[in-house]
């Protein structure tokens, strides 16, 4: 009788005991790697593991994050941006990042968020650190304010809103955030590359010929040589970021159009635009289509969708192959468990022209800034110089014309069909 | 614990009642109103609100005192059944569909005006639903839509002047919304392909709420603007400002940090 009431008791407590250690192991999220880049450059499982715990070393966790001082991120902006949402009694809010962004872009930033599959565009991958609507060259990082923007407007013609409603504080917090998503993003491939070109086996050959195979493990913390390259690595990536101001495009005073032109002068502006539209030069139309509409071509890729179009390609090469020894055949497992867990590929479709949506912003600032220094990440071409003082195709004079185009092109008619008078119609009856 | 059950069915009017007794103090009753005609919808609210109330309450008391009466362990006499009454029928059924027919005509007016007798105006904006934001065209100088100088806005922020007729024509680019601005009693579905109005006439100055009333959509939470209501000439300041902004070609570049 006893031995079973025991046995009962002891029963009873077990299950409460995996009841509640099982509400407590709720496993926090966590930042997930990049796998396409992993996949890639063919990082071992071991290398992975070093590399996340770098990452976490220098990054954190999305619960709590941290940058090191070398970045120049602000903590407490950080602080506020991450972990789970919740207020304070003064209704100061937390975990904004996961209340408002996480649903699309998510934890990591990948852009792989619950409900990012559904949308077209797909949102934004912050981990290349490429920002399309920005105020700088192509190649050059956006500024905090281009970040701002964004929050402040959305992104018309996507499912981007407008958080112009948060308190000033809050968007700023959510820019350092998506920052520090970046940092950590370019700094996971950095990692990758790094430990592929740099890292490996050694191979020692002892005196009797025999030789030892050893894994050179990713070890800054014990090891000074990596730990300074990793640093090297951080800095790289934090120069970039810190370089955007002054890579601003500004356009030269002598070129702006003046305020109060007459109808006459826009409407030869205009027509230069709509010139050039069709040039050769500029060449707008072989993507934007002859009539502005976007259906010059609509075959080509992103650079996110690029990088996965091409890590398709080669799985697909690799399956094709005829022969493939152990590591060539667990690599191409590999390869086409990731394949799998991307979504479909979708075409960068250039802008329809005609519709008046423009999604960098549609002050002439913007739409300029966009045939300036094209829009970084899409097939859209610099019109004008790579950087400063390098060369360019367009003439700033020239490029003010193209806006003027593109901006007239919404009021004008794509075809221009006859207008029927009534002239001779009583003629021709009679 | 003999009349349970009547007691508990009588908590059902108390209750009731008190919940409206006690809303307005719970901040979970009606949000300001702002607009002329608002107070024909509260007061057809109301109205309507103190009719049901009190043949609620009376239905209710009345059940609660047959279940008193007629407790199963008190009554020993046994049930009657009774086949009903016409007149009673009669009753019951005219004197509903009076009422229903009193409100029906007694609104109309407020419907007519509120919903078929736009002001005789063009549009002062365009309001657009996307999934997941509320995008404004204001007509610019020119006062025509769909021109040249169109000052096209998606931060969510609307600006109105006050005291004045307000026509607006709302449109949608994808799915099913409906806008809906709370503080002014107004709320339109909007359907893709179609073009709705709304027209009202504000009386306050400040910002009030949009939201949407229409599921759109997994982000449909997100669709929140805010509406501000201007004397006329800080209007007309507001939509200069805004013509300006658009018109942007210098840029303005920050100064460097001098450490």
């Amino acid at each position: 009788m006893s031995h079973s009431v025991k046995q009962f008791v002891s029963a009873v407590a077990l299950l409460s005991a995996a009841f509640i250690s099982g509400c407590d192991s709720v496993d926090p999220p966590a930042f997930r790697m990049n796998m396409v880049e992993a996949v890639s450059y063919e990082t071992s499982s071991d290398y992975q593991q070093e590399i996340a715990d770098v990452l976490g070393a220098l990054f954190g966790t999305p619960d709590e994050p941290f940058a090191l001082p070398e970045t120049g991120l602000d903590q407490s902006k950080l602080t506020q941006s991450a972990g789970a949402a919740w207020s304070d009694e003064e209704g100061y809010n937390y975990g904004l990042y996961r209340k408002h962004c996480v649903h699309c872009h998510g934890v990591t930033g990948d852009g792989r968020g619950a409900t990012a599959q559904f949308l077209n565009p797909y949102p934004r991958d912050y981990r290349p650190g490429v920002y399309k609507f920005k105020s700088t060259f192509n190649a050059a990082k956006p500024t905090d304010d281009d970040l701002h923007r964004v929050l402040i407007n959305g992104i018309p013609g996507t499912a981007m809103p407008s958080f112009s409603l948060l308190p000033g504080s809050e968007v700023e917090s959510l820019v350092e955030y998506v920052k520090y998503l970046s940092y950590r993003g370019e700094m996971e491939t950095k990692l990758i590359q790094y430990v592929f070109n740099e890292l490996g086996e050694d191979e020692e050959e002892a005196d009797d010929g025999t030789i030892t195979v050893t894994r050179i493990p990713l070890d800054p913390a014990n090891d000074p040589d990596q730990r300074d390259a990793v640093m090297e690595l951080l800095a790289e990536v934090v120069e970039e970021w810190d370089a955007a101001n002054g890579m601003i495009v500004a356009p030269e005073e002598e070129s702006i159009p003046a305020d109060d032109r007459s109808p006459e002068e826009i409407l030869a502006s205009v027509e230069k635009g709509r010139e050039l539209f069709y040039g050769k030069a500029a060449n707008c139309y072989t993507c934007h289509g002859p009539t502005g509409l976007g259906d010059g071509q609509v075959d080509d890729y992103d650079n996110w969708q690029k990088a996965h179009k091409k890590f398709l390609d080669e799985t697909v090469k690799m399956a094709d192959k005829d022969e493939l020894d152990d590591y060539e055949y667990a690599l191409l497992g590999q390869r086409e468990e990731v394949s799998e867990s991307l979504y479909p590929l979708r075409n960068a479709i250039p802008r329809n022209l005609r519709q008046g949506v423009y999604r960098g912003g549609n002050r002439r600032l913007d739409i300029f800034r966009r045939i300036y220094a094209g829009i970084a990440g899409s097939p859209m071409p610099a019109g004008g110089p790579t950087g400063p003082g390098a060369k360019s195709a367009l003439s700033e004079a020239e490029m003010w014309s193209i806006v003027d185009y593109v901006l007239s092109l919404p009021y004008e008619p794509a075809s221009q069909p006859q207008k029927v008078t009534p002239k001779y119609t009583e003629a021709i009856a009679r | 614990m003999r009349r349970f059950w009547s007691v508990l069915f009588l908590l059902v009017p108390i209750l009731g009642v008190a919940t409206f007794v006690a809303a307005p103090y719970y901040n979970i009753w009606f949000p300001k109103d702002v607009s002329e005609h608002g107070r024909t919808i509260d007061n057809l609210f109301m109205f309507i609100l103190w009719l049901t109330g009190i043949v609620f309450v009376a239905t209710e008391l009345t059940l609660f005192y047959f279940m008193w009466k007629y407790d199963e362990k008190s009554t020993k006499t046994p049930v009657k059944f009774s086949h009903g009454s016409h007149a009673l029928e009669l009753v019951w059924t005219i004197l509903p569909a009076a009422t229903l027919l009193f409100i029906a005509i007694y609104q109309m007016e407020a419907w007519a005006s509120a919903k078929m007798q736009p002001p005789d105006m063009k549009p002062l904006v365009e309001v657009t639903g996307r999934q997941f934001n509320w995008d404004f065209r204001y007509p610019g100088p020119d006062n025509e839509l769909y021109t040249e100088d169109d000052i096209v806005r998606t931060d969510g922020k609307l600006y109105l002047p006050v005291n004045e007729d307000v026509l607006l024509r709302i449109t949608s680019l994808d799915v099913l919304h409906s806008f809906f601005l709370p503080n002014l009693r107004m709320k339109q579905d909007v359907i893709p392909g179609m073009q709705q109005s709304m027209w009202f006439k504000a009386t306050d100055t400040g910002g009030y709420d949009i939201v949407c009333a229409e599921l759109c959509g997994w982000g449909h939470y997100k669709m929140k603007g805010r509406v501000y209501f201007l004397p006329r000439e800080k209007y007309e300041m507001k939509l200069e400002e805004m013509r300006r902004e658009q018109n942007t070609m210098r840029a303005e570049i920050p100064e460097e940090d001098d450490e």
